[in-house]
């Protein structure tokens, strides 16, 4: 008996009960579906986070003040012993192998023009951020290479913040007032989106200088220092940790993250979420998997004298079972083969629906879907095959 | 051939062993015509299945070519049916769902012969039974006598040494039993040994020589032009 | 009549017991699935409101800052406007509905006690922040009542804190440094545990004139105002930002309800909860198919039945009644058993977890239930529609 013979043997059975064979794949369908999609969403959620992340570029890494330990995000709360200056970051450019070093203190302040005015995050940053962020200019050009500790007067604007203030007209070498205080606006970048809840669009930048004067700060919130390659992270941060350490008298009074190790908790935790919501929808895999043995387990008592004339033909009981084992297989490859198209049909119809929900399906997981499916008949069909083989020919033959 | 020595069959019935064959030797010389007949009960059913080694005697010793299969595994069991052994049944044991053609093959199948020569063999064997034109009908589509006709292809197919027909003509009229009787005796004479357990007195006289049984024992020996039309020897 | 039907339906699964518990057990997957489901989505919300409420829900906090950006979080860096302390006693002046008002500065320090050292959050506030905040000591005094600006060398000690500073000894009158400063330990706090992110025990708490001189900074972290009663939130908030709109000549802070957070939080695990209870609801489908299918195969083996019942004078809607009295037994004993197994599990979790919050809501019971009948009316109908369908002298010919 080969394969074949198996398969054409099960598929006719399987085909003359067309109606509940096709209840009981869908069964297995909508699970390998569910799965399928949700992962796909799961997946695309990641990469969107990702990718969030990585148009910083992977290069970098961020020191705030104090340590992380007690209230979980450094930099809120202030106010540490020693603070984070400009100094310290000038010293920290000079480490061999570090590209650009952007000192960062930010606020919030009221931007006005004439008649119009919002209260938006400042930044101050240098001539280095659109570098280090990966920003580029959309109109103008950025802030003056200079001095880190001598303010300027220019500012630069968020695409939004333009919009809402400027409208269409052209903003360059108009004067703004930002907290008060006046600015020549030289800039507009291009659109950046969101991140973490800061739209990076609905801002102005001005010089680090300008900021903490205005804002009356004493210290940075963030220095973010970019390397050339990533195999020198360690020895970057290594460094970072002694200049700043030396530099607060001893203390380690601040925090080193790596986007690399940012990237990787984040993929971790992504990662995590999906399989949750995968092996909810794997619930119904096990429900359509139940379905399946009940109508198995319903097709060997119908099919009692079958089986009966089989074994008198000659049939070895690993004959029987493997024809329902077949059977129960090919109801559940073709469930898990629709169920694929509805995953990839229902991904397709989301992408069209809801253009900015991120999907990306993983031929990895169809594979998985499929193989999962597989896995699901095989252990369905066993106790209906075992019932099967467990039938005495001689009454089977004599049931009617 | 076929060579019984005290065979017995008992079941369990409620703890109890029942005896459905007892103390039975009989002896089925190649290329015999045997008719088995008996009242209800009286171990037709259990002494052919058997001799088809579908069941395992309880006792004594079944020599089949020289052969003890009395004790042989469900394998070893299966092997013998498959090759050695053909059934015929009253209620013919059609799978509804298959063509004639693939009925009639379906032994072939699990034997592992190859497709294209079960297509070859199969449409020769229903040939030979005259029904090479309904091939291609599934049994719900043939009048009785042709599903009776099909099934006897099927029992031959595998070139079998001994026929077994429980009743062959038991849910067929008259005129159809007829022609598959003619049809089984014209594969006996051809040197198939043909067994038939049947209480059709007509069908009983054909054969070379009839065994009665009652009460799970074989009772006498009768030749076959020995049975009176319309009379059986246990009524 | 329907006795009689549930009686006849009873018999028929009594008679086909494997594939009626196989039936059973794929509803009652479904349905436990469901109810866990809702369990530990309630659960984390009731742990969250819990939280909050803890803290006080007649508590509104002020921030430095404004932004028109959604999301962004009012009080990060700085701001053009400080709040002060004058800032503080203007509302105490103004606000005569409010219960206490209470100004927060907060930064890291490191706390030393000999040899041993931490970096610890330490909050500056006044003898208010005990009430306000509600919170316990295990030892000593709060804070003394004092001129907010006056900064007196003491300090009071977390719970944590003064267990790692001092392991096995009295901190009371003792002396620790905080950053550059001397203290003396005048209390500890009893333990509490987090609020809001927050590990109240492992901070340290300082009048608030010293902790603004020791932070080197000019504005409060916030300013928390706590009102007698809930109804009075919203017009202190619009109250306290007139007043210091006026002191400051723009509007440049915020001012946050316990409220509103608390209804985000919970509109935010709501939808959580819908989406899983959702995914998990996908099992329950499967599982209504499942019954379908078996009801199907009830209709066909029973083809004779269903002539001869109708050749009896048995009506279509009386055959109906019978298949979908059967399909709702079949429903409504899997959604039973799922009950049963979703909340027994549930038991279990906060049984082995204590820490994991699950709790099924009383409704949860009754809608499980009400779920699984309707899996099995609407999966139900067509195979008894069929039956209903069969013309009884084709019935009764069958075979």
């Amino acid at each position: 008996m080969t394969v074949m013979d198996l398969i054409q043997f099960a598929g006719g059975a399987v085909w003359a009960h067309r109606l509940r064979s096709i209840l009981s794949l869908i069964g297995i369908a909508i699970g390998v579906g569910a799965v399928i999609l949700l992962t796909a969403i799961g997946e695309g959620t990641r990469y969107f986070v990702l990718a969030q992340f990585t148009q910083f570029g992977t290069n970098i890494l961020a020191i705030n003040p104090g340590k992380t330990q007690t209230l979980g995000i450094p930099g809120i709360l202030g106010g540490t012993t020693h603070k984070l200056t400009l100094e310290d970051a000038v010293a920290l450019s000079r480490i061999p192998g570090v590209e650009a070093v952007v000192p960062m203190a930010m606020g919030m302040g009221r931007v006005e023009t004439e008649g119009r005015g919002r209260s938006v995050n400042v930044f101050g940053v240098t001539a280095d951020m659109p570098e280090v962020w990966r920003f580029t200019i959309g109109q103008g050009e950025f802030l003056p290479i200079g001095d880190w500790d001598r303010a300027t007067a220019v500012t630069v604007l968020g695409p939004k913040m333009k919009h809402e203030l400027f409208g269409d007209q052209n903003p360059l070498g108009e004067i703004i007032r930002i907290a008060g205080y006046r600015f020549r606006v030289i800039g507009v970048m291009e659109p950046k989106g969101q991140i973490l809840g800061f739209d990076l669009d609905d801002a102005v930048y001005v010089p680090v200088a300008n900021a903490m004067r205005m804002f009356n700060l004493d210290e940075l919130m963030e220095i973010d220092v970019t390397y050339q390659s990533a195999q020198m992270v360690e020895r970057v941060l290594e460094a970072v940790r002694r200049i700043l350490i030396d530099r607060h008298h001893g203390t380690e009074d601040f925090s080193i993250t790596t986007q690399a190790a940012m990237l990787e908790s984040l993929d971790e935790i992504m990662r995590i979420v999906t399989l949750a919501a995968a092996g909810i929808a794997g619930i119904s895999l096990v429900v359509g998997a139940l379905g399946i043995v009940t109508m198995m387990w319903i097709s060997v008592g119908e099919r009692v004298s079958e089986i009966g004339l089989l074994r008198a033909m000659g049939a070895q009981p690993r004959q029987i079972f493997l024809i329902f084992i077949v059977e129960s297989v090919l109801l559940s490859v073709l469930g898990g083969a629709l169920g694929v198209f509805l995953g990839l049909v229902g991904a397709l119809a989301l992408t069209w629906l809801l253009p900015g929900l991120p999907i990306f399906v993983n031929e990895q997981y169809l594979m998985l879907g499929l193989l999962v499916a597989i896995g699901t008949g095989l252990l369905s069909g066993v106790a209906p095959a075992r019932r099967a083989i467990r039938i005495n020919p001689v009454e089977a033959l004599h049931a009617e | 051939m076929i060579e019984l020595q005290h065979i017995a069959k008992s079941f369990e019935v409620g703890g109890q062993p029942i005896f459905a064959l007892r103390d039975t030797s009989e002896s089925i010389q190649a290329g015999e015509y045997v008719a088995i007949v008996g009242p209800s009960g009286s171990g037709k059913s259990t002494l052919l299945n058997i001799i088809g080694c579908l069941l395992r005697p309880s006792e004594g010793a079944y020599l089949f070519n020289g052969e003890d299969v009395s004790q042989l595994e469900d394998r070893a069991l299966s092997h013998v049916r498959q090759h050695q052994i053909g059934f015929i049944f009253q209620s013919f044991h059609l799978v509804p769902r298959l063509t004639a053609l693939e009925n009639v093959a379906l032994p072939m199948v699990f034997a592992g012969i190859a497709s294209s020569e079960r297509q070859l063999r199969a449409k020769d064997v229903l040939e030979s039974v005259g029904l090479s034109d309904r091939a291609h009908h599934r049994p719900n589509q043939l009048s009785v006598g042709q599903r009776q006709r099909v099934v006897i292809a099927r029992a031959i197919i595998m070139q079998p040494a001994v026929l077994l027909a429980d009743e062959p003509t038991g849910n067929l009229d008259t005129h159809s039993g007829q022609h598959i009787m003619e049809l089984l005796e014209s594969l006996n004479a051809k040197g198939l040994t043909l067994l038939v357990v049947t209480h059709d007195p007509n069908v009983a006289r054909r054969a070379n020589r009839v065994i009665v049984l009652a009460d799970g024992q074989i009772v006498k020996h009768v030749k076959g032009e020995e049975m009176s039309a319309g009379s059986m020897p246990f009524v | 009549m329907l006795l009689d039907l549930m009686s006849l339906a009873w018999a028929a699964l009594a008679g086909h017991r494997l594939r009626t518990a196989l039936s059973v057990v794929g509803v009652a997957v479904g349905i436990a699935a469901v109810v866990a489901l809702t369990a530990l989505g309630e659960g984390a919300r009731q742990y969250v409101i819990q939280e909050f409420t803890a803290i006080g829900s007649n508590l509104l906090s002020v921030l430095p800052g404004k932004t028109e950006t959604t999301g962004a979080m009012p009080g990060m860096g700085g701001v053009p406007h400080d709040l002060t302390l004058q800032d503080l006693l203007a509302l105490r002046r103004n606000i005569h509905a409010a219960q206490y008002i209470v100004p927060v500065s907060m930064g890291t320090e490191t706390v030393s006690h000999g040899e041993r050292r931490r970096q610890i959050a330490v909050i500056g506030s006044t003898t208010e922040f005990l009430q306000a905040r509600e919170l316990k000591m295990a030892q000593g005094q709060f804070l003394p009542a004092s001129d907010v600006e006056r900064g007196t060398p003491v300090v009071v000690l977390g719970h944590v804190t003064a267990r790692e500073l001092f392991p096995g000894q009295q901190p009371l009158g003792q002396v620790v440094r905080v950053g550059e400063w001397r203290m003396r330990v005048i209390g500890v706090l009893a333990e509490i545990g987090t609020q809001l992110g927050i590990k109240m025990d492992e901070v340290v708490i300082v009048p608030v004139g010293t902790g603004m001189k020791m932070f080197n900074r000019s504005s409060l972290f916030r300013i928390l105002v706590k009102v007698r009663s809930p109804k009075d939130l919203d017009g202190t908030c619009a109250q306290v930002i007139t007043i210091l709109t006026e002191r400051h000549d723009e509007e440049d802070v915020t001012c946050i309800t316990q409220k509103a957070v608390i209804s985000t939080f919970s509109s935010i695990l709501q939808t959580l909860t819908l989406v899983l209870v959702a995914i998990g609801a996908i099992s329950l489908t499967v599982a209504g198919i499942g019954v379908m299918n078996v009801m199907l195969v009830t209709v066909a083996e029973r083809t004779e039945e269903i002539g001869l019942l109708r050749a009896l004078g048995a009506t279509r809607g009386n055959i109906l009644g019978v298949f979908l009295v059967e399909a709702l037994m079949l429903a409504g004993l899997g959604g039973m058993v799922g009950l049963l197994v979703g909340l027994g599990g549930v038991h279990l979790l906060t049984w082995w977890y204590p820490a994991v919050p699950a709790a099924a809501p009383a409704w949860a019971i009754g809608a499980a239930l009400a779920l699984a009948l309707i899996v099995g009316g609407m999966f139900g109908v067509m195979p008894a529609r069929r039956a209903a369908k069969l013309d009884p002298i084709m019935a009764l010919q069958r075979r």
